[in-house]
């Protein structure tokens, strides 16, 4: 008796014990799993788009140039009952468009037909015929900022993954997701018999995958499987079936990229099929689901037959449960996998211009919101813009590299592209490797710039037209600058000669060291340096005359704004990288507004203009005729640094503005000049772009005077050559040139000879 | 302060019926002539800029007539809006830079140009 009551005090005391014991276990679990569960919880990223294409009739776009934009958004080809799709035919494109919340507000799924002529867009209406004045696409998705550790995940809030896609995971993994505890016995007993009878099922819960995720490891025993077990349940208590599956989603391993790893339905929809997990359609769903069970086995890429047949498995348990109707099932089973070929390599396609993006926000936002609060962000990058940009440089620098032969690594390049009157940023190129998230040249190498520091030399000659215009003679002849604490400085020409008397817009156009440091001394160097503040780059700079001729350096950047400047006839808008900011929601946050300041008369301006364009058509910029037009009047500067270590092209149209730069990393002699190596990237870029030619308006004291490029004094029609420059009112020559007859007739006089000539033929 | 509350709704009594006393105010702007026969994109956006501001919406109103200046950056009477919504809301260097670069493409526009130095000499007084 005595000994039984014994035998069970110690069978309670061991019972208690046990209990003590499992409840620190699952106490320790449970902080394990929570901790872990709350460190991947939900964070949403900021999103960045591009901009949206915005159609009215006389938009300069193709139609292929449309489609492509349709297909990168994701549509399909083909009449469809939801938005999305889009119709080719001659001359003519119909597309129903998804609903977009743009930062002035949404706009709903439309119905849209435009046709096109000849590179333009002629009509764009509605699907009851009605005039549509201005419709915007919506935009494509070029990347977001993600938290450290993150930065390839795309991650995705449950309401955007598309319901079919849920209901084929739950059907095929866990048919009790919603029901259960955590772990589904019934599952469990279900797998056990089938491994008695040989095959092999998973029984595990949604839930015990998420736990077996987190804590990675290779051992499949008993005792693992049980603490999954008790985890999932820990979870369960914790946490909400919504947060559970999101962050399954979010988690899910469901492919390779060679040594990255694809996690999340986010980042698959983008690996797969190239767009995003609110797209996919019920058979792209079930592709993913499909995956689930075994990313390298299903390999839609490597085993195509393989895949099929496990994803219209996945389908048929859809339908099986009642998920999908007999016609969705048998549409979806009757597609074909529908894998795109090449996949994305990186979260973004423009690691170069998100981080410019990223940058101009971490000075407004906190780090923590950028990377949680799902803001949206509308930056003004054009792909058409950054695709031209890309493949100019990448396939110039392969062919330098050919030719050259200096071996790996191979010479380098850079290219901003903005809109002179706007400020903002079209393209943003940081390399060769334009995928490559690495050193930003664009933004961050700062190089001497050589001569396109130039203009800014003339220009602040031309700002005083009583003592220089366009024509006035420059000498050419050796000099040399003494200055107390530096060095004598002796510039020498490209060429290693002098030239003697030059005018002073030949002396631009030819690039010539001497003229050009003679010019800087005589009308200042800190007056030089003052401009170069003025059209907007803040950097200092040692007042020496060097200086002049580009011993500073800057990146392709600071150009960029020194030239937007110049373009937008002396008003500087500083450059912008995004337009707005809205919440997750839509709710306008901030709007980067269009600020301009003029900073140079417009007079200077316009005369600068016209000596850069001279220096496109009869200068060291000559080249570009063949690849453009004459009649785009391109105004630009080559740029040569000592050894040719730099080389640079700045220029502009009517309506775009590009910086080019090329050398190589380690400061090697690259024995390129700006006019053999970035002026055809350049060319290359804005020939493949519709170019809007350059025409200044002509500030009112400015006029035209038809001169004799042989004496720079007036012409007339029987001078030989004669060129009409601008000069400002009252410092144009008035001494005649000897071949203009002695009669003393201008052109504006012959024009009105001719014009009431031809009035009187024909009777007006 | 009191002054600029004044001019802004001042100005806003150009599109809309006056909502306090004028007689303080100060000279206005020359209302900028009706466009010539423009692109029906740049005119709608106009109309929306200038129901906007005339609802005091002026952040919408700038935002639709730089949506406008991004298809005709050369237009010099979207610049002169501009320059108006600016002056509203307060930025007067601004509006007189937009004045200034709507001047620059105004060419032979007497009328455009009246209003811009309007403008111009209303941020003078202004600051």
């Amino acid at each position: 008796m005595a000994r039984r009551k014994r035998i069970l005090r110690y069978f309670g005391y061991a019972l208690l014990a046990g209990t003590a014991a499992f409840l620190a276990f699952a106490l320790y679990l449970d902080l394990r799993v929570t901790g872990e569960f709350e460190g991947r919880r939900f964070s949403l990223p900021a999103r960045i788009y591009a901009r949206p294409i915005e159609l009215h009739a006389g938009s300069r776009l193709r139609q292929p140039e449309v489609e492509e934009e349709l297909r990168s958004l994701g549509y399909s080809v083909g009449e469809r009952d939801e938005p999305g799709w889009f119709l080719s035919q001659k001359n003519e494109l119909e597309f129903v468009t998804r609903p977009f919340v743009f930062w002035d507000g949404p706009q709903r799924a439309t119905r849209v037909r435009v046709a096109f002529d000849s590179g333009v867009v002629k009509t764009v209406t509605s699907s009851d015929g009605k005039d549509l004045p201005l419709f915007r696409l919506e935009p494509l998705l070029i990347g977001g900022i993600y938290p450290a550790g993150h930065e390839d995940r795309v991650l995705v809030r449950l309401q955007e993954v598309p319901r079919h896609l849920v209901m084929e995971l739950v059907a095929t993994e866990d048919r009790n997701f919603f029901t259960h505890a955590g772990f589904d016995p019934r599952a469990l007993a279900r797998a056990a018999f089938r491994s008695l009878t040989g095959h092999t099922e998973g029984g595990s819960t949604i839930t015990q995958q998420l736990v077996k995720n987190f804590f990675l490891t290779p051992e499949r025993t008993l005792k693992r499987k049980f603490t999954e077990l008790v985890m999932a349940v820990l979870l369960e208590m914790h946490y909400g079936k919504e947060e559970i599956l999101e962050t399954y989603l979010n988690e899910i391993y469901l492919g390779q990229d060679r040594d990255r790893a694809i996690h999340g339905v986010g980042l698959a929809a983008q690996f797969y099929f190239g767009k995003e997990v609110r797209h996919l359609s019920v058979a792209e769903s079930a592709l993913l689901v499909a995956l689930v069970k075994g990313p390298a086995v299903y390999d839609p890429r490597r085993h195509g037959a393989r895949a099929l047949d496990r994803r219209n498995f996945v389908l048929h348990q859809a339908k099986e449960l009642g998920y999908l109707s007999l016609e969705q099932y048998s549409l979806a089973r009757s597609q074909p996998l529908g894998v795109v070929a090449k996949p994305a390599t990186g979260t973004t396609p423009y690691p170069a211009f998100v981080q410019l993006v990223h940058r101009q926000l971490r000075s407004d936002y906190d780090e923590k919101d950028l990377r949680s609060e799902g803001l949206r962000i509308f930056p003004a990058l054009d792909p058409r813009v950054q695709n031209a940009a890309e493949r100019a440089l990448a396939t110039r620098l392969a062919q330098f590299d050919r030719e050259k032969r200096f071996g790996p690594p191979g010479i380098e390049g850079a290219i901003v592209v903005a809109d002179p009157q706007s400020g903002e940023i079209e393209a943003l190129v940081s390399g060769r490797d334009a995928r490559y998230r690495g050193f930003n040249r664009a933004v961050d190498a700062a190089r001497p710039v050589g001569s396109l520091l130039k203009p800014v030399v003339y220009l602040t000659a031309l700002q005083d037209p009583a003592r220089y215009t366009l024509v006035t003679p420059i000498d050419d002849a050796p000099f040399v600058w003494k200055s107390r604490g530096a060095p004598d400085w002796a510039p020498q020409n490209y060429d290693l000669k002098f030239h003697g008397m030059v005018p002073l817009r030949t002396a631009l156009a030819q690039s010539y060291n001497v003229a050009t440091a003679r010019l800087g001394t005589d009308v200042g160097v800190e007056k030089v340096l003052d401009n170069v503040r003025r059209l907007g780059v803040d950097r200092p700079m040692k007042p020496f005359a060097a200086t002049l001729l580009g011993a500073v350096e800057m990146s392709p950047l600071e150009v960029a704004q020194l030239y937007q400047t110049l373009a937008s006839g002396g008003f500087r808008t500083p450059l912008r990288a995004i337009r707005e900011v809205t919440t997750q929601e839509g709710r306008p946050l901030a709007r980067y507004a269009l600020r301009v300041e003029q900073v140079i008369a417009p007079e200077s301006a316009y005369l600068i203009t016209a000596a850069m364009q001279g220096v496109v058509r009869e200068g060291t910029g000559q080249a570009l005729n063949s690849v453009l037009p004459p009649e785009v009047a391109v105004a630009g500067k080559t740029g040569t640094t000592d050894e040719q270590r730099d080389a640079w092209f700045a220029g502009f149209t009517g309506d775009r503005l590009a910086i080019v730069w090329v050398g190589y990393d380690d400061n090697r002699a690259a024995r390129l000049s700006g006019a053999a190596s970035a002026l055809p990237v350049w060319g290359d870029l804005m020939a493949a772009l519709p170019a809007e030619p350059l025409a200044l308006a002509k500030p009112d004291n400015i006029e035209t005077v038809l001169i004799d490029p042989q004496s720079g004094l007036r012409a007339d029609l029987s001078c030989p050559g004669a060129l009409e420059l601008p000069f400002a009112s009252g410092s144009a020559p008035s001494q005649r040139a000897p071949c203009a007859s002695e009669l003393g007739v201008t052109v504006q006089e012959v024009k009105q000879k001719a014009k009431s000539w031809l009035d009187r033929l024909f009777g007006r | 302060m009191k002054r600029f509350f004044l001019l802004t709704i001042f100005l806003a009594g150009c599109a809309a019926p006056p909502q306090g006393p004028s007689e303080t105010a100060p000279p206005p702007v020359p209302e900028a002539p009706p466009a010539p026969k423009e692109n029906v994109a740049i005119a709608g956006l106009m109309e929306s800029a200038r129901s906007d501001a005339a609802a005091g919406r002026l952040v919408q109103a700038a935002a639709s007539l730089e949506r406008a200046l991004r298809i005709e950056p050369r237009n010099p009477r979207l610049w002169h809006e501009l320059a108006r919504v600016r002056l509203r809301q307060g930025d007067g260097a601004q509006a007189a830079n937009l004045a200034a670069r709507s001047n620059s493409f105004a060419g032979s526009d007497a009328q455009l140009r009246a209003a811009n130095q309007g403008i111009i000499e209303q941020a003078r007084t202004a600051r």
